[in-house]
């Protein structure tokens, strides 16, 4: 019970961070008389949190193995979110801009959390025995 | 599974056997070192923010147009851009008052978004020719002549790739980015005197023109004034207004007294962070030692029988200094790590809502203060485990093992 929590749980609520926060606090600039790199940005990232949830919630109700999976797909899913604002698609070049200043370093920081919490929990899994 | 444990994995094999125990000790460890890694960080970029302020601020006095002082204080301190201006024939009156060494006039003006998003640029028109505040420290990065057209952009000003600056609706040319300094000037971008009508031309075409046409080639927003030797900023401000009786309505900030009152509230932020970052260590030192102490009470029968089965002294006191300083190094680890998380990424963002000068240290810097983060998180682990050895050491073994029967 106890790992099943530690491998589902931070996956559903970073996965909620992840798909709420570009929405609310993290968003994309304003200004733009035309959607900008960092919209699209923001888009990208709340899918890829709504589907960090989803994994997240499955693992709810999984064994150890599957649990397992699916702490390496968030993984992939966070490694994802992380090239996003930062290679794939990116955010708006002026330092001072919202997109840059709140929106990438919470999607870092997010990023970065959700890597470390599935790999605890995959780690963990792995050394269960079926 | 192999259950075979030696001496050498016990320590680990002890923590992992107990995880609760564990987790409680890490995570007063991860606090102690995301205080001392966050707290030291926080301050050394407010102090080197304040430096580099003071590195920048070359006049002694500025004299501004009437109700314009604290929107010019704001300027050196913050990341408030402002238009505010007096005409060219107030200034040159002005720079004649005794105990000038040195004046040079400077005209702000603040442009609506540049070509992206809600970046604000202050423009701020200096004379090359008479300049001594500016010069001096564009010159690590631009030496030649600032065209007309021509700008020197601040280390936040987006530049795009042709190095251009679209304002207004024209491409600027960019001769020169500037390092990063910590304070509104990063946001600002530098052209000549000449240049000024020109964007004033150019805000009137595509949006609200910045100031009226007639002030265009002759607005002036600050004389900045280096003192003779001998005078003070405030003798010099009396001066001043006995030029004209006109002039005593004028602003006159004094941006060492700016500095001053910077360092001030920069000096009382530090010092309640180094107070609460000391606080919570003291307090953290006196958790780590009650869990070690109430620890070894219960942990006595544990290493009385390691003693029984061969152990040494030395070896059981090396089975509990491992094990703390492994929870310590680990805590150590985890507290800069989210320390780095919390501070290194939002540094732009700390920056602008502190409003105070904020540069962000280098990397060899941050590597460096790492280190001593976790160093102190192990040595505070291994020191508070000093209170178990000295409890498990005064007793015999068998006697141990007997009251515990």
């Amino acid at each position: 019970m106890k790992n099943k929590l530690i491998a589902s749980v931070p996956s559903i609520v970073i996965g909620a961070l992840i798909a709420i926060a570009p929405q609310t606090f993290a968003h994309a600039c304003t200004g733009h008389g035309m959607f900008g790199a960092c919209h699209w940005s923001q888009q990208t990232a709340t899918g890829i949190g709504v589907v960090i949830l989803a994994l997240g919630v499955i693992a709810l109700f999984s064994g150890p193995k599957t649990r397992m999976g699916l702490n390496i797909a968030v993984i992939a899913d966070c490694l994802l979110l992380l090239a996003v604002p930062t290679i794939l698609i990116g955010v708006c070049p002026g330092a001072m801009m919202h997109c840059r200043m709140v929106m990438l370093p919470t999607l870092i920081v997010l990023g970065v959390l959700g890597i470390a919490f599935a790999a605890t929990g995959a780690w963990l899994d792995s050394r269960t025995r079926a | 599974m192999d259950t075979h444990v030696t001496l050498r994995d016990l320590p680990l094999a002890n923590l992992a056997r107990k995880p609760l125990r564990t987790t409680a000790l890490l995570a007063v460890v991860t606090v102690l070192a995301v205080a001392l890694f966050g707290g030291t960080m926080l301050g050394m970029n407010l102090g080197n923010g304040m430096r580099s302020m003071e590195r920048r601020l070359g006049a002694d006095l500025m004299v501004v147009p009437q109700n314009s002082a604290n929107q010019a204080e704001a300027l050196l301190t913050g990341s408030n851009s402002s238009t505010f201006y007096f005409t060219r024939d107030i200034a040159r009156k002005v720079e004649r008052a005794d105990g000038i060494a040195q004046a040079t006039e400077q005209t702000y003006i603040s442009s609506l978004a540049a070509a992206c998003c809600e970046e604000k640029l202050q423009i701020i028109g200096y004379d090359p020719a008479t300049d001594f505040v500016i010069a001096p420290w564009v010159a690590s990065q631009f030496q030649g002549e600032l065209e007309d057209g021509q700008m020197v952009a601040g280390a936040n000003v987006n530049v795009s790739t042709d190095g251009t600056i679209e304002l207004y609706g024209r491409s600027w040319p960019v001769v020169a980015q500037l390092a990063n300094t910590g304070t509104g000037l990063d946001n600002s971008v530098f052209i000549n005197q000449r240049t000024v009508p020109d964007m004033v031309e150019a805000s009137a075409a595509v949006s609200k023109r910045v100031m009226p046409e007639e002030y265009a080639d002759k607005a002036v927003s600050t004389v900045m004034i280096k003192v003779k030797d001998g005078y003070d900023p405030q003798t010099v401000a009396t001066n001043i207004k006995r030029l004209d009786t006109r002039f005593a309505d004028l602003g006159y900030v004094y941006p060492g007294g700016v500095t001053a009152a910077t360092k001030t509230a920069l000096d009382a932020l530090t010092g309640y962070m180094a107070a609460f970052v000391a606080a919570l260590w003291a307090m953290g030192v006196i958790v780590l030692l009650a869990v070690f102490a109430a620890s070894a009470n219960e942990r006595k029968r544990e290493f009385a029988s390691l003693r029984i089965m061969g152990a040494t002294r030395g070896m059981v006191n090396g089975v509990i200094a491992k094990e703390a300083a492994a929870v310590g190094a680990a805590g150590g680890v985890i507290g800069v790590a989210l320390g780095a998380l919390g501070i290194l990424p939002f540094s732009a963002l700390i920056g602008s809502r502190l409003q105070l000068p904020y540069l962000q240290a280098g990397p060899w810097t941050v590597i460096g203060l790492a280190l001593l983060a976790i160093v102190c998180s192990t040595a505070v682990g291994v020191v508070s485990s000093f209170a178990v050895m000295g409890r498990i050491s005064r007793g015999d073994a068998d006697i141990i093992l007997k009251e515990g029967r």
